[in-house]
């Protein structure tokens, strides 16, 4: 398997165009997916064949499969209580995206902790060129980021807008109360002031160390194992799915046939 | 191609079950499929205990006691509360021909079965020795004996059956009315049994024995509730590809080789030694 470059284009297909708005000034846009999960992913397979395991929803009273039409969803207030809502029901409480990214506020980018950094998107030009450049040069002259607010789906997201890499990008955050916080651990409160020396040598460690970070030098060691076999194992011994050989079942049906005569006439 | 003869899909036919011999399921599948008309009479109503090897004999086997995921709804099955597991176990009964091609399908090159059928599960309708030798005692060893238990059993006046096991052993079958109960024919076996052991050097009739060097054990203990042996007609998961084959006393006496018997040659064996088993039902107290 080739080793793959960093994407280049993310997907064909935008996940949201709407609008980027700061007062009166309106600038259409595109949004594409920046980040990728591309850590290796199975099937399951049933061992015995190697056909492909399909899920069901299950009903824990009879263990019969339920078709989509019976399924409703339940919010779980107690053990086994369910306040029980409709498609309907919670269709109406979707919010409804404005298709806008409405900015009030310019920040330093790194002034928001990145532990409320969410998600990244490329935001492109929709037949605007000349305004998306307009913004994505003042961003970058003054180094600020655009704040504001985004319904993507059926949520809605804080967002900064800040220029990267000759680009507008989108992050999404998450809610304060998304994240947790350390102070809560009771270990962390009865920390005590290290002793000097430690402290200095600790130092000097960290000194010694330091340098620029390149993400270029990591790799996903379990993924490229995986990947390996999955070469050998294309070049080999596959697993395929495979379809009864013709000629193996015609054998098996001679077969067949010579035991169902024998059979009838006991 | 007519599909239409058997309810079960096919799949990987191709796949190496027996790896020193090259024997593929398809050939697994095929030897069901001509043992059947022998071996469906026995397993009938019969809660089955497979050994299943997914990969072949040398890849690992499991036990398996309850119908497997993905057992297709005609297959039959028979819920047994089980008390060592707490919960109920379902069986399959194999009682006609597509379950057993099924169960050749899934890889299920063993297949045990227990003393009694689902009509009547405390009363057995077979009394059971299972003869092993233990090292360097061989099979000769072990037929010697067999034939020793035969005599016995003619003195008491009952006719008794006998297969290979499809490793060492022999297995002997004595056909009873169902109204003994497994307590009963596990004492009257390892009664036998203690004379045996008493009249001929090498035989022991203890569990606590078998361990010596050049013992042949006459096993009681496979009768109770619950244990399965393996089916005549089984074949065994064993490089050899060997098969659990009933056998007449005649050959027991020109000492055969258990290994003749085997995936390829049970199939075309003219005789059915076991014909009238079912006919039969004898009572353990003399005549």
């Amino acid at each position: 398997m080739a080793k793959k470059a960093k994407p280049s284009r993310t997907s064909r297909r935008p996940v949201w165009s709407g609008s980027i708005t700061i007062g009166l000034v309106n600038v259409p846009v595109k949004l594409y997916a920046m980040i990728f999960d591309r850590s290796i992913s199975f099937r399951f397979l049933h061992k015995v064949d190697n056909h492909p395991l399909k899920y069901e929803r299950v009903c824990t009273k009879d263990g019969k499969v339920v078709p989509w039409e019976e399924v409703a969803k339940g919010y779980e207030v107690a053990k086994n209580e369910y306040v029980v809502f409709s498609k309907q029901e919670l269709e109406a409480s979707k919010p409804e995206s404005d298709k806008r990214i409405r900015l009030d506020k310019f920040i330093d980018y790194f002034s928001v902790d990145p532990t409320y950094f969410n998600s990244f998107y490329i935001l492109t030009p929709d037949n605007s060129n000349d305004a998306y450049n307009l913004l994505l040069v003042a961003l970058q002259k003054m180094g600020k980021a655009g704040a504001g607010r985004i319904t993507l789906r059926t949520k809605e997201y804080p967002v900064l807008v800040h220029a990267y890499q000759n680009s507008l990008v989108l992050t999404t955050l998450r809610y304060g109360y998304d994240v947790a916080n350390p102070n809560s651990f009771e270990e962390l409160k009865e920390l005590k002031t290290p002793n000097k020396t430690e402290l200095d040598l600790a130092v000097k460690i960290i000194t010694d160390l330091s340098g620029e970070f390149d993400i270029e030098e990591y790799e996903d060691n379990y993924r490229r194992k995986i990947e390996e076999l999955i070469e050998k194992k294309l070049k080999g011994e596959t697993i395929v799915v495979e379809k009864p050989v013709e000629e193996e079942a015609k054998g098996l049906m001679v077969a067949l046939r010579e035991t169902l005569k024998q059979l009838e006439k006991k | 191609m007519n599909y239409n003869l058997t309810k079960v899909k096919f799949t990987n036919l191709e796949k190496i079950l027996f790896p020193q011999l090259g024997i593929t399921k398809a050939q697994l599948i095929e030897y069901y499929i001509r043992i059947a008309p022998r071996m469906l009479r026995i397993l009938a109503n019969r809660p089955i205990v497979l050994t299943r090897y997914p990969n072949g004999i040398d890849k690992g086997s499991f036990y398996e006691k309850d119908a497997p995921e993905g057992t297709p709804s005609w297959v039959a099955t028979y819920k047994i509360h089980s008390e060592t597991a707490h919960r109920d176990v379902n069986y399959v009964l194999c009682n006609d021909l597509d379950t057993l091609i099924w169960l050749a399908n899934i890889a299920a090159i063993e297949i045990h079965i227990p003393l009694s059928t689902i009509e009547t599960r405390d009363n057995p309708d077979f009394i059971f020795f299972d003869i092993d030798p233990e090292p360097p005692s061989t099979c000769e060893d072990a037929m010697t004996a067999g034939l020793y238990l035969k005599e016995k059993l003619d003195r008491l006046g009952l006719k008794s059956y006998v297969k290979t096991s499809g490793k060492k052993g022999l297995h002997i079958l004595v056909p009873v009315v169902q109204e003994y109960t497994f307590k009963q024919t596990r004492a009257f076996v390892h009664k036998i049994g203690q004379q045996l052991a008493e009249e001929h050097e090498n035989v022991v009739s203890e569990f606590s024995d078998t361990k010596k060097p050049g013992k042949i054990f006459v096993d009681y203990l496979q009768n109770a509730q619950g244990r399965t042996n393996v089916s005549p007609y089984s074949l065994r998961g064993v490089p050899e590809a060997t098969v659990s084959t009933p056998i007449e006393w005649s050959d027991v006496k020109k000492r055969i080789k258990p290994a003749e018997f085997n995936i390829f040659t049970v199939p075309s064996l003219k005789k059915d030694p076991w014909k009238d088993i079912f006919e039969i039902k004898q009572k353990l107290d003399g005549k």
